[in-house]
């Protein structure tokens, strides 16, 4: 039983979050109530609305006792920060995020963050299919 | 210097402004077009560049390896946190400064080592407390977690210090008097120095002598 910290409820945070919560502890943060709302009743985990760049939000989530850390937003930015912070400050041991820009995935992977790219991942995959 | 600022909005203009008077070496990065060709237009010798300054590639262009100082100044949080971070950490950048867009943030400009967060809503918030106030003290500063702290103290007419010398004065020992601010005139105390009514006084204390110092300047708490 891991204790696993979602930032972001999209699609991609939902569906990680309902299958997770089945076996695992999941708190979800989103600044959107109604994204949260959206996971429904068979979500059996925690939520926090509210911005995760301030610590207070990532500690009420309990980032320090956090094994996993998955961050979902759409900002570079925003994701890279949070996991850095994360990492460094509060000791967790996997942070996986997700970055749009292919260059970036580059520059922050040595730091202990595993950075997720669709792209870079779709091509594989079709490369895959096809070869 | 040679002074790359991220984020060309008013901040960042009127900083190019300032900078360039001084004859600073200048460059602005923004993601918009039209504030890019605005600043070109208006700034003469500025390197203007358009892109998103948090990309490292963008950053090159800049010369960010060249620069002494790198500024944040979007009004994206998370932007300016990135940008100052690989500033520092890819570009070796001595000094990097951003602007704290919301107070709640300030930590994570620590935690990701940002040199100077400047956290403007709380300067002002302090600013404006100051001004509205009718207490004749006001704490200026804290320093060492909140055990030193200086505070600046409006003399009334019913001090019990007024017309005295300062070597006269009975005050606690861990304080000391800084400067006297009489009308437009800053005053650097020495023992012979005389309080008059309305001077402010500027005065650093240990937390603990803090009440015993102002009751013994304004004669009340």
């Amino acid at each position: 039983m891991k204790y696993v910290v979602i930032v972001g409820c999209g699609q991609t945070g939902r569906n990680l979050a309902l299958e997770l919560s089945q076996s695992h502890n999941v708190v979800v943060i989103d600044k959107d109530k109604q994204a949260l709302d959206v996971l429904g009743e068979s979500f059996n985990g925690k939520t926090v609305v509210g911005d995760a760049l301030n610590v207070e939000i990532l500690e009420s989530a309990g980032i320090q006792e956090a094994h996993a850390l998955i961050l979902l937003t759409g900002n570079d930015n925003f994701n890279l920060v949070i996991g850095k912070v994360a990492r460094r400050k509060y000791g967790v041991e996997k942070v996986v995020l997700q970055v749009y820009e292919v260059k970036k995935k580059k520059l922050f992977s040595e730091e202990g963050l595993i950075i997720v790219n669709r792209t870079y991942l779709l091509v594989e995959v079709f490369k895959k299919c096809i070869l | 210097m040679y002074i790359v600022i991220a984020g060309g909005g008013r901040l960042g203009y009127l900083l190019a402004k300032k900078l360039q008077s001084d004859n600073h070496k200048l460059c602005i990065i923004d993601e918009s077009l039209a504030v890019c060709e605005h600043l070109a237009e208006e700034f003469r010798g500025l390197l203007v560049i358009n892109g998103d300054a948090s990309d490292p590639e963008i950053l090159t262009e800049a010369k960010v390896d060249k620069a002494d100082v790198v500024v944040g100044a979007t009004p994206f949080d998370e932007a300016n946190i990135i940008i100052c971070n690989i500033a520092k950490e890819l570009f070796n950048v001595k000094r990097t400064v951003a602007r704290v867009n919301n107070p709640k943030h300030l930590m994570l400009y620590k935690y990701m080592g940002v040199d100077v967060p400047v956290d403007s809503t709380s300067i002002i918030a302090r600013i404006v407390e100051e001004e509205a106030s009718f207490s004749d003290v006001m704490s200026l500063l804290s320093i060492k977690k909140g055990r030193l702290s200086i505070v600046r103290v409006d003399i009334p007419k019913e001090s019990p210090v007024i017309n005295k010398k300062l070597k006269d004065l009975k005050l606690p020992s861990n304080s000391v008097l800084i400067s006297i601010i009489r009308g437009t005139e800053i005053i650097i105390p020495s023992g012979m120095t005389e309080i008059l009514v309305d001077d402010e006084i500027i005065a650093a204390t240990l937390i603990d002598s803090e009440k015993e110092l102002i009751h013994s300047l304004i004669g009340k708490l």
